[in-house]
């Protein structure tokens, strides 16, 4: 056996069916163990950075780590981007990439990238892949680094011939990790949790605030239980919706510079602000230091590194957000919120949306709306970057389904690889991609990959001619001085349509709206909509 | 404040790289570093000392501890430990200045490792502060060039 087909192998015995990449000479071993493994399906993305994406997406609905595969040099440095993505939302993903024969390294040779500098910054862990025989203890280790503690993705650069050399032992998938220096911490101190239990029982009113994290470590349901068994209320931060629907009476928005501003004034209510899986980062909370000295937080999260972080002092908890909130259920918890429930409604009731729509086209926010109702119940709603995603975020109507968009590092072109990810994660399920047609352009090319593996892909561009959020910030700091914002009427998105064999779909006003969205959602093909908004709607 | 932390790290490559990088990336100070093997071969042990505000130095002990080739991090009392450092300093001198130089070298535990007719090569080990006395006491003679360890540091007990 070759470390490549060790590595194929090793992917087989992790469950991995479906990878996504682009191949090339550095990674052309592995390609071919690939092609010999009917097990293990590869997906041919046409740009790098969209595989990476495309693995974000399946691997947020199988809740498992995916992989993506590149060649050298710049096919590697295409990833980039989608490392940094998924790594500042926490997503676990193992980026496999080819590299120059080892004999080669370090000597600027065609197509060599320092991979391992390069993506410092951006990866949980990586490894230089120096012998085959290393190869089923690395990929062990890298499938358990990048699904536990805070999750992430994880770089194994593996030079060609390494791809290549026979293995000198045989081979065996290790049973176990032994890494001394990585233990996540999972339980939660006993010490800190009483600490908490008693917060919380002293409090009149208490709010919880939950991030992606909550999601990420799978506690929808438990801390679901604990609200309702509490009638604790719940705010999220925008990679924290889905954790309560839209509809729960315990739900208060998402909060921060682009959520509900009754969601906002629900924090600066409350005495207790239960943050879970949040970084509180500045589109969150603007001024952490404000919210410090208004309330005490209470700060859990499974990465000691963010407790102080962004935000202090705090009666912090460090573990996993299911033991946690498993142990809160079941502890005495006894305060009396009705008041504080009452108050809140009272504050949602009064809170007036001050913000003007033109009517001679759609407007954003009702079709984010009419929308996601109209979605299936379990349907996944993916939200690219930029006004597009603001006015889905504050808009979409949770229900059963999931809401994806990237939180942390807002890279535009998320949405269609992303979904691409998420379908080939779950055929059968409903998925809708939502872009500006800024975000589009950035992968439009990704139409391809699912006209190839009859991907039936429903994408929307909510179409403005501009780069909306740059225009609506310039507006606002720059005195309508717009700078490179303008896109013009391009491309011709019903040519496009056609282009890719997708159905095309326009609605221009409000009144057709209902209507063409249920034609939409009912085409069993692959169908492109084009929703016309005014350039001056803005999103705060 | 100063965080002296005494940091065990897998002996493998690149790690010095995502220690150092941590600082740079997070904009903190690194006032000094040392870096050796430990009595393991596989372990690496160094010292870093750093400065900030108490909130810089814990986020400075829980990023080093998020690292996964760190295995061990220590903070250390700078009270409650046995901090050393290495100088080795050339200094000029004249027949005038000679003997008040030797006698400072006396009095302050350094020794002359060198001898030229016009400068001498000193080297001194000592805890940082009185390392920093000493290049201030010859710094009037004219240092001509001078080489110091980052800080070592080993708690007591």
């Amino acid at each position: 056996m070759n470390g490549a087909q060790a590595m194929v192998e090793c992917l087989k015995l992790e469950g991995v069916t479906k990878i996504f990449g682009i191949p090339g000479v550095a990674i052309a071993p592995f390609y071919d163990a690939v092609y010999q493994e009917p097990a293990v399906e590869h997906v041919l993305m046409r740009q790098e950075q969209n595989a990476g994406h495309a693995a974000s997406g399946y691997s947020r609905i199988s809740r498992k780590p995916a992989v993506c595969v590149t060649s050298s040099g710049p096919g590697a440095t295409n990833l980039i981007t989608a490392l940094a993505t998924a790594y500042a939302d926490s997503i676990p993903l193992i980026a496999i990439t080819g590299q120059v024969d080892s004999h080669l390294l370090g000597r600027d040779v065609f197509q060599e990238a320092d991979m391992r500098g390069a993506t410092e910054s951006f990866v949980k862990y990586s490894y230089l892949v120096k012998s085959p025989d290393d190869i089923p203890r690395i990929m062990k280790e890298a499938f358990f680094v990048a699904s536990t503690g805070r999750k992430g993705p994880v770089l194994i650069d593996i030079p060609c011939d390494v791809q290549r050399m026979e293995m000198k032992k045989p081979f065996k998938y290790p049973d176990e990790v032994n890494m001394r220096g990585y233990k996540p911490n999972t339980k939660g101190n006993a010490q800190q949790l009483a600490k908490v239990i008693d917060a919380i029982n002293h409090s009149k009113k208490p709010l919880i605030c939950a991030g992606g994290g909550v999601i990420l470590g799978e506690g929808e349901e438990v801390v679901r239980a604990f609200c309702e068994k509490n009638n604790i209320p719940l705010v999220s931060t925008m990679m924290g919706i889905g954790v309560l629907r839209k509809s729960h009476p315990l739900y208060f928005g998402m909060l921060g510079n682009n959520g509900k501003p009754y969601a906002n004034r629900a924090v600066a209510n409350s005495d207790l602000l239960i943050v879970v899986g949040a970084r509180i980062a500045d589109r969150a909370v603007p001024k952490p230091e404000n919210l410090e000295q208004q309330v005490k937080v209470i700060h859990i999260d499974i990465d000691t590194a963010e407790i102080g972080k962004n935000l202090g002092p705090t009666l912090p908890l460090v573990g996993d957000v299911r033991n946690i909130f498993q142990a809160l259920l079941e502890s005495d918890i006894h305060i009396d919120t009705k008041a504080w429930l009452e108050k809140l409604e009272d504050i949602k009731k009064n809170t007036v949306d001050t913000r003007h729509f033109s009517d001679r086209f759609v407007n954003p926010m009702l079709f984010v709306q009419s929308l996601s109702e109209k979605m299936e119940e379990d349907a996944i709603y993916v939200a690219d970057v930029g006004q597009n995603q603001l006015w889905s975020a504050d808009n979409y109507v949770m229900k059963a389904g999931r809401f994806l968009t990237t939180g942390g590092m807002g890279t535009m072109g998320y949405s269609i690889p992303a979904a691409l990810g998420a379908m080939v994660c779950a055929p059968g399920k409903q998925v809708v991609a939502v872009c500006g047609d800024g975000s589009f352009q950035m992968s439009m090319n990704e139409l391809a990959t699912a006209a190839v593996n009859k991907i039936p892909l429903k994408v929307i561009v909510v179409k403005n001619r501009y780069l909306g959020l740059v225009k609506e910030y310039q507006h606002k700091n720059y005195d309508d001085r717009f700078s490179g914002v303008k896109l013009y009427d391009y491309p011709k998105y019903d040519k496009f349509a056609e282009a890719y064999d997708m159905k095309f779909f326009h609605v221009e006003n409000n009144e057709e709206r209902d209507g063409i969205l249920d034609a939409f959602l009912a085409c069993e093909h692959s169908a492109l909509l084009v929703c016309e908004v005014d350039s001056g709607d803005v999103t705060v | 404040m100063k965080g002296i932390f005494s940091v065990l790290v897998e002996n493998r490559d690149g790690v010095l790289s995502g220690i150092s990088g941590l600082f740079a990336r997070r904009g903190y100070n690194i006032d000094s570093l040392a870096v050796g093997e430990t009595e393991q071969r596989d372990v690496s042990s160094m010292t870093i000392v750093s400065t900030g505000d108490s909130r810089t130095i814990d986020q400075i002990e829980k990023h080093l501890n998020k690292k996964l080739d760190v295995i061990k991090v220590r903070r250390l009392d700078e009270s409650r430990s046995i901090m050393l450092e290495m100088l080795l300093v050339k200094v000029g001198y004249t027949m005038g200045n000679r003997a008040s130089l030797i006698e400072l070298c006396n009095v302050m535990g350094a020794k002359i490792m060198h001898l030229s007719p016009k400068a001498m090569v000193i080297e001194m080990h000592s805890d940082p502060e009185r390392v920093e006395e000493f290049i201030e006491l010859v710094r009037n003679f004219g240092i001509l060039e001078l080489q110091r360890t980052g800080t070592i540091a080993v708690a007591k007990g």
